[in-house]
């Protein structure tokens, strides 16, 4: 038993520090030249340029709507089953035959699809359990709003217009 | 509790085996007799009775797991039509279907043998050929049967590539204002038309065509189902082929918390599980109680959750200031009704028949005392005038008295309201939702107590109500009801009251306290 004693013993050439501060003044400068002769900057612009992420980057939610303009979604409560933050609130019903032109597979609908994104983790579970495709993850990253209550997404938020993946460009 | 509380079950003269027409054929052969007959099932040897099959024999015994079953129900007659259930007999040539083939003495039975389950996995391949892959959107998903056997003795793999039968009329079809059928879902056990056939006998349901087309239509397609229990279709349609309107795309299965509980929408008192999901009960459905309801429960029962989980339900205490009602809290309000009863030259204490026994004998005894005045304590039904009116209405279940607990408040020592009018001054009016409301003057001074809603207290015959003392629902409280064959059935609470709602007991506390 007692203390074990862990500190390192420094030699000489350490103990004056000069050195080190060279190495770091040393990779300094080499940005500095680089960014201020050669014009190779590593930031952004950011509001004017945005940043490229992976495909697989998890951002903003949206539903995948068919030709009708008909949610993919049919209230399956899988997302909602599976959601680990309980961030997602489905209200389900049944979906009137006008908006059913394709029978059985799409008999029941979300009457209300609430995603409280201020609880989202997006781990990306929701998507991953969905069988009809029709929640997913964009790649859209700006999130940032100004009341609370825009942080609740509603199914015809959710519903916009999306392209691709929905990267911002 | 006072002794009188403890459960007290007489073995009533009941008429349980619905399906009389089938007598079962040990009807007559005495389980007392010695020695009984063995049969050996999976290595382990058991007694039976007489006449049992072998799929009776592993229910009765317990036998591991259940042996899987799709037509075969222990309520109804026998058919023999879905071979799942099918078992490996020493010294037999073929496999036999464990719910039909009765059991012998010295039998000796294996019922996951290779062959068995190889037999099994046929048998799902086979139902699973045309069944729809929508166990997202069917209601089934979580309690079906088909999708329990497949996982077990199902093949990985199907081994069909064809297009999958549709009945394009029947996917989303209206049986009755209750029922919806999706043909496509359906397994053919025809558990549906037996269930009409032998235990309703209303015969509304029948399977047209043969083979491929084989199809469940109404059997006048004009009336539709008509019967009185079709609730239980939907209970036990092994696959999602029968939902019921009332709870279909209301709730996944996989989310709802059972409790038993007491149904107490008439006098039978069938056993229910109470599915509730954060305290909202989402629906009922029927035990086994083989004293009292069967396998089976009525729709007016089955639906009768709606009424306390009513929107308008009154659930913070009430009390009329100038014409209006204003929400206050219980110490404001028993103050001011103490002060009513008080100054009345008379009072009446009615306790509606849905009352517990608990609650009868709480209001009968010490809640005069509590008030500090004498009073009247009578109880009122509403249905039926004396015990010899509450008649079956059908062969079933369903009863003329709709209260719960008649005998049970008779019990207690009361006695029936007289003409079921009340005369005096002041009115203390107790009732759990149930109970019909007596005649009185249009402007007597009335103190509701119990379930009731705005509508109801609204529309009260006198309108004079002084205020509404908000109280618990059945499935809500502990409790005790005497039902019609005079079985005393005890009930924990289902659910926990959101509202600011006190039971009885809690309120005749706030009374002592304010003494």
């Amino acid at each position: 038993m007692g203390t074990i004693n862990i500190s390192r013993k420094y030699t000489a050439k350490q103990k004056s520090y000069l050195p080190a501060i060279f190495v770091g003044l040393k990779i300094t400068m080499k940005h500095f030249i680089k960014g201020f002769f050669f014009r190779k900057n590593v930031t952004i612009q950011y509001p004017e340029v945005k940043r490229d992420y992976s495909d697989r980057f998890r951002g903003m939610h949206f539903i995948s709507v068919d030709k009708n303009k008909t949610e993919n979604c049919t209230a399956c409560f899988l997302c909602e089953t599976v959601c680990p933050a309980d961030c997602i609130h489905i209200v389900a019903d049944e979906r009137e035959d006008e908006f059913n032109p394709d029978g059985v597979k799409k008999e029941k609908k979300p009457v209300s699809f609430d995603i409280d994104a201020l609880r989202c983790c997006f781990c990306g579970f929701c998507e991953e359990a969905c069988p009809k495709d029709a929640i997913k993850m964009s790649g859209n990253y700006e999130m940032a709003v100004s009341s609370r209550e825009e942080a609740f997404y509603d199914l015809d938020h959710l519903k916009r217009d999306i392209k691709g993946r929905g990267k911002i460009v | 509790m006072s002794n009188n509380l403890e459960i007290e079950i007489k073995k009533p003269k009941l008429d349980l085996n619905y399906t009389s027409d089938k007598k079962p054929v040990h009807s007559d052969a005495n389980p007392d007799v010695k020695p009984l007959p063995k049969v050996t099932i999976d290595g382990k040897t058991y007694e039976f009775r007489p006449g049992d099959t072998i799929m009776q024999v592993a229910e009765r015994m317990k036998v591991h797991e259940e042996i899987p079953r799709y037509c075969y129900h222990p309520g109804m007659p026998i058919a023999g039509t879905c071979r799942m259930c099918t078992v490996e007999v020493e010294k037999a040539p073929k496999l036999m279907t464990s719910c039909s083939t009765p059991a012998a003495d010295g039998m000796v039975v294996h019922t996951r043998s290779e062959k068995v389950l190889k037999s099994r996995t046929g048998v799902m391949d086979f139902l699973l050929t045309n069944h729809p892959l929508d166990c997202p959107v069917c209601d089934k998903a979580g309690e079906c049967d088909l999708q329990d056997y497949n996982f077990e003795y199902g093949p990985s793999k199907s081994n069909f590539k064809e297009e999958k039968r549709v009945y394009v009329d029947a996917t989303t079809k209206k049986l009755s204002d209750k029922i919806t059928l999706n043909m496509n879902r359906c397994v053919h056990c025809e558990r549906c038309v037996r269930f009409t056939d032998d235990v309703t006998k209303t015969n509304d349901l029948v399977m047209v065509n043969r083979g491929w087309h084989k199809e469940l239509e109404a059997t006048d397609p004009e009336k539709g189902l008509t019967n009185d229990y079709q609730g239980c279709l939907t209970d036990f349609c092994p696959v999602g082929a029968l939902t019921m309107n009332d709870f279909r795309f209301k709730k996944r299965s996989w989310f709802l918390t059972k409790k038993a509980s007491v149904c107490d929408r008439c006098s039978k008192g069938c056993n229910i599980e109470v599915h509730s999901d954060a305290d909202i009960v989402y629906r009922y459905i029927p035990i086994f109680n083989e004293m009292v309801n069967g396998h089976w429960m009525c729709d007016e029962g089955r639906t009768s959750y709606n009424d306390f989980m009513n929107p308008m339900r009154v659930i913070a205490p009430l009390m009329k200031h100038e014409g209006e009602f204003h929400a206050t809290s219980f110490e404001t309000l028993l103050t001011d009704i103490k002060k009513h009863v008080r100054e009345a030259s008379s009072v009446e204490l009615v306790v509606g028949t849905d009352a517990t026994r608990e609650e009868a004998a709480l209001l009968k005894d010490k809640v005069p005392a509590l008030f500090g005045k004498s009073m009247n304590v009578s109880y009122h039904n509403g249905f039926i005038s004396s015990l010899a009116e509450d008649k079956k209405l059908d062969h079933m279940l369903r009863m003329t008295d709709k209260t719960p607990n008649t005998r049970g408040v008779e019990e207690q020592g009361l006695l029936a309201l007289k003409n079921g009018e009340v005369t005096s001054d002041v009115v203390i009016f107790f009732r759990n939702g149930r109970a019909g409301i007596p005649k009185m003057k249009a402007n007597q001074k009335v103190i509701l107590w119990g379930v009731w809603t705005i509508d109801e207290v609204k529309n009260f015959p006198s309108q004079n109500v002084l205020a509404v003392i908000p109280g618990l629902a059945t499935i809500e409280k502990a409790g005790s009801y005497k039902n019609a064959d005079g079985i005393v059935q005890k009930f924990h609470p289902a659910i926990t009251h959101r509202g600011s709602a006190l039971s009885a007991h809690q309120v005749a506390d706030v009374l002592k306290s304010l003494n």
